[in-house]
This record gives C-alpha cells, sequence and structure tokens, in this order.
C-alpha cells in the first residue's frame, strides 16, 4: 500500500469507492469541505494534493500547485513516510487503529499535523472527521490490484 | 414579487354557523411575500434555499418582539414576549444556518451507532481511568444544555435559525452525556468521582450575565477545552468502540465552537464595547478551567490513558498531557483573535509555563 500513496489515482480510486457508496457516508451526514494534503519525501517527490468533499461524496482529487493550499480550508503535512504507515495500519487492521487514527497522528502532531490560515476552517477537520477517517479507511476495501 | 391576493375569491361567509366571526384576510391578500419557489439544492431543500426575500433579511434590530415567523404579515398589535435578547449581534453568527443544517444532517444515536458488543476487557487500571473521564464528562456536558435553555427562550424570535441550532446543541449534550454514562456503564466498570472542583467552571458559566459572556465561557472557551478533550479521548481511546464515540462527539462539539466563535465575532462587531465584557469574563473563565483542567482527577486519569498504563504515567503519559495542553491553548488563543479577541496580550495564563509561541499570533484577528 504505501507504495501508492504518492500515486494521485490511489486517491481517486478511495473518492470513487466513496461515490459508489452513499448510503454508508449518509448516517454521517454531508460534507462541504477542502482538504489539502502535503507530505514531503525524500528525493522532492513530495505529495501535494486537493480533496474536495461534497455532500456525500468526494467531488474533485486534483494535484496541488505550491502555494495551493491557502484555498484548503486546512491541510495535512507531514512525510510520505509516517502517511504511508498510516496506510499500511489501514489495510492491515481494516481501519485506522491506536494512534494511527487522522485525528490521533494530527494531535501528537510529531510527524503530521494539521494547520490552516484561519482557526474555523482547520476546526471543519474535526467537524467533517468520522468522514475523512472512513474515507481514508476506504484503503481496506481496495482490491489487492490497485492497491 | 405577487402579494398574496386572490380576487376571485368572494362572497365568503363572515361569521360561522356558531356565529363566530372569520377572517379571510390571509387568503384576500397579505403584505407577506408570495410564490418564492425555493430551488432544493442536491441535499434537499435547505433553510439556506428558503432565505429568499424578507424571509432571508435578518434584520439588526427586528421591529417586533413575538414569535410571529419572519417573513409573515404580523399583526401591529402582536404581543411583547418578553424578549430580552433583541439585537441581531447578541445571538447571531454568520454560519449559524450552516451549522444547524450541518447538525439535522450528522446527528446520530448512541444507541444504535456505536458498536457496544465490541468492546473489549480491559486492564483495570485502564477501565477505571476511562471509567473516570466519562465520569466527568457525562457531568460537564449537560451545562451545554442548559445554558442554551436558560437564554434561548429570551432571545428574539426573528433569529429564529440562531435558536434552532442551539436546540440541536442542546440534543448534540444530551447524546453526549447518554454516551459516555453508557460507556462507564458497559464494560464492567461504572460512574466513578465527581470533583468539587468541575462544579465551579459549571457555575461560572451559568451564572454568566449575558449571553455573550455565557457564549464566549461555553462556547469559545469551554467547548473549546472539551473539542481538545475529545481529541485526546480519541488518541488515548483503548479500542475502535471508543474511539468511534469520541470521533463522533468531537465533530458536534466544534460545530459549537464555530457557532460560538463567530458570535463573539459578530458580538463585537455590532458592539465594540462587548469586547470588554467578554474579556473580563474570560479572566475568570480561564482561571476556573485551569483549576478544572489540572484537577488531581482528571489529570490523573488522563495521565494513566495518555501513558497507556498506571506504568507509564511519568515517562508517557505527563509529557503527552504537556505537549496537549499547549495545543489546547494555542488552538483556544486563535480561535479568540479569529472572533477579534486578543487574548494573547490581558491573559494571565502562564503562557511560557504552557509552552505557548506568543509570536506565532498576529493579533489583528483573521
Amino acid at each position: 500500500m504505501s507504495d501508492r500513496v504518492n500515486d494521485l489515482a490511489f486517491y481517486q480510486d478511495l473518492a470513487d469507492l466513496m461515490n459508489a457508496h452513499p448510503d454508508q457516508y449518509e448516517t454521517l451526514g454531508e460534507v462541504d469541505f477542502t482538504l489539502g494534503v502535503l507530505m514531503a519525501a525524500e528525493g522532492g517527490n513530495d505529495l501535494r494534493l486537493r480533496l474536495r468533499f461534497e455532500d456525500l461524496g468526494c467531488a474533485d482529487v486534483s494535484p496541488l500547485s505550491e502555494g495551493g493550499e491557502a484555498s484548503c480550508d486546512c491541510w495535512l503535512e507531514g512525510d510520505t513516510d509516517s502517511w504511508g504507515e498510516m496506510f499500511d495500519d489501514i489495510t492491515t487492521n481494516g481501519r485506522a487503529t491506536g494512534r494511527r487514527t487522522i485525528n490521533s497522528l494530527t494531535l501528537v502532531g510529531d510527524r503530521i499535523d494539521v494547520r490552516g490560515d484561519d482557526p474555523m476552517g482547520v476546526d471543519k477537520f474535526f467537524r467533517f472527521n468520522q468522514t475523512i477517517q472512513q474515507f481514508f479507511d476506504g484503503a481496506a476495501q481496495l482490491a489487492p490490484s490497485s492497491a | 414579487m405577487a402579494l398574496a391576493t386572490d380576487e376571485s375569491v368572494h362572497e365568503l361567509p363572515e361569521m360561522t354557523p356558531m356565529g363566530n366571526p372569520l377572517d379571510w384576510s390571509w387568503l384576500r391578500g397579505t403584505r407577506a411575500e408570495w410564490g418564492m419557489n425555493p430551488v432544493p439544492s442536491r441535499r434537499g431543500l435547505t433553510m439556506m434555499d428558503i432565505a429568499t426575500g424578507t424571509y432571508g433579511e435578518v434584520l439588526e434590530e427586528p421591529p417586533y418582539r413575538s414569535m410571529a415567523p419572519r417573513g409573515a404579515d404580523i399583526d401591529e398589535d402582536t404581543p411583547d414576549m418578553g424578549y430580552i435578547l433583541n439585537h441581531k449581534s447578541q445571538v447571531w453568527a454568520d454560519n449559524v444556518v450552516e451549522l444547524y443544517e450541518e447538525a439535522v444532517a450528522r446527528q446520530w444515536s448512541s444507541t444504535r451507532d456505536i458498536p457496544w458488543n465490541e468492546l473489549q476487557e480491559l486492564p483495570s487500571d485502564i477501565e477505571h481511568a476511562m471509567c473516570q473521564l466519562c465520569t466527568v464528562l457525562t457531568e460537564i456536558e449537560m451545562i451545554a444544555t442548559d445554558l442554551p435553555a436558560k437564554w434561548m427562550w429570551r432571545m428574539n424570535h426573528h433569529f429564529v435559525e440562531a435558536k434552532m441550532f442551539l436546540a440541536t446543541q442542546i440534543m448534540d449534550e444530551a447524546r453526549h452525556a447518554d454516551v459516555f454514562r453508557k460507556r462507564a456503564l458497559a464494560n464492567g466498570g461504572g460512574l466513578l468521582l465527581s470533583g468539587s472542583g468541575d462544579e465551579s467552571l459549571l457555575r461560572s458559566i451559568l451564572e454568566a450575565k449575558t449571553y455573550t459572556q455565557a457564549s464566549a465561557l461555553l462556547h469559545l472557551l469551554g467547548e473549546g477545552f472539551i473539542l481538545d478533550v475529545f481529541r485526546q479521548g480519541e488518541l488515548i481511546a483503548p479500542t475502535h468502540v471508543e474511539k468511534k464515540i469520541f470521533r463522533l462527539s468531537m465533530q458536534d462539539e466544534a460545530r459549537h465552537v464555530a457557532y460560538g466563535t463567530m458570535h463573539i465575532r459578530q458580538a463585537i462587531a455590532g458592539d465594540p464595547d462587548v469586547a470588554d465584557e467578554i474579556h473580563e469574563a474570560l479572566d475568570h473563565g480561564e482561571q476556573f478551567l485551569i483549576e478544572f483542567g489540572t484537577s488531581p482527577v482528571l489529570s490523573s486519569a488522563l495521565a494513566i490513558l495518555l501513558g497507556g498504563g498506571s506504568e507509564h504515567i511519568e515517562d508517557k503519559g505527563f509529557p503527552m498531557q504537556s505537549l496537549l495542553a499547549t495545543k489546547i491553548f494555542t488552538s483556544y488563543l486563535a480561535r479568540c483573535e479569529r472572533a477579534g479577541l486578543n487574548r494573547i496580550d490581558r491573559t494571565d495564563l502562564p503562557l511560557e509555563l504552557l509552552g505557548i509561541d506568543i509570536d506565532a499570533f498576529d493579533r489583528t484577528g483573521v
């Protein structure tokens, strides 16, 4: 799994999974949230993407330009190794566990942190946290061939 | 916009067969707007969709103090309900309509949505600590039902969306009291110690002199703190069952904080002098919060949970508590700035001890 975390197509697969099963998100309620993901990789192959969540789905997965995070409600910032470990945990256990949930990782904040220009935007990360966690947990459901 | 007039309706009786008078003015034409035809959004017909024309015009100072719905053709002699919060800035927040819809969409059930049968037997110290945390949370969550309820009936009904949002907050907090009470009992434990220090904080919030002071204490200070306690709860949750409890509760709490932050901003914009009374309330509230947050009962329970057991209180529990305290108060101070309150230069919080970088704040609000 961790070998795909730098691949935009991986996040599009997660988005497709979410969009194919709105019923699984219905009890969580609609979302209006734009999340940036900025993960630094050795060698400069950084992951920079924008996830746009609307209603019960992920409406857009797109690359994030330099400085483009300012257009997001907030963004996650860290390194691809930690990011990949989170997805490895998800695929191993079926969901993020222990201190590898997205809230836990950003609360400790030593390897992955949540940042934003506006505290109201950062607070959206908490308002929609269960939806975001479920979106990432979708990695456990992706077929091994696509993982 | 056409008025509600239908000239074809005529020769209607003026009295009922029982001799009671009838009033057909609602049928023959009122001053209220008619034929709005709001267009539902993808998620359905929201309060934002129907906020069109005069129905969406929230006045700074509504002319009536009754329960008459905003946008209706209101009798001039409609009674005064005794509302004391009659200015928009006293209750409103620019995000309150969206937050109401969000709250309605994201309601959950502690009975149905928590996989209670997947709880696992825990080491005794961890189970005790979780039960103690749940005891504290069960106790303090109901303040956030009592406080809005204390003020809602004094709010002008013109600001109905703000009252509707606060009604969702009351339901949210009832659910939190419910879910933490259930968790305390569900895994072989029970409720533990209710410390007297907790009640001091709650009383200071409940006895605030104005709604805006109360909102600053509750939404900005108290719930901002509890939001971070819920984040910690998710971090330290022994199983995915507790993680889900804390995540869902966190979502609710973040909505309340979002309302409070923007309400305080609106209150100060409407009357800059209000900032002084908010500062005064927070001066006291922060001291109570420090006492509450460092209470021997709560901090010892959190230290065990953060350390992963009583054997790791000192090498893991306390250091983690210290790290998280920095985050909690940094978030709080950032929200104050967003609300238009410069607390950095006024607070008596031990910023240096808390490890807060005061140069990171621009002190101008966003």
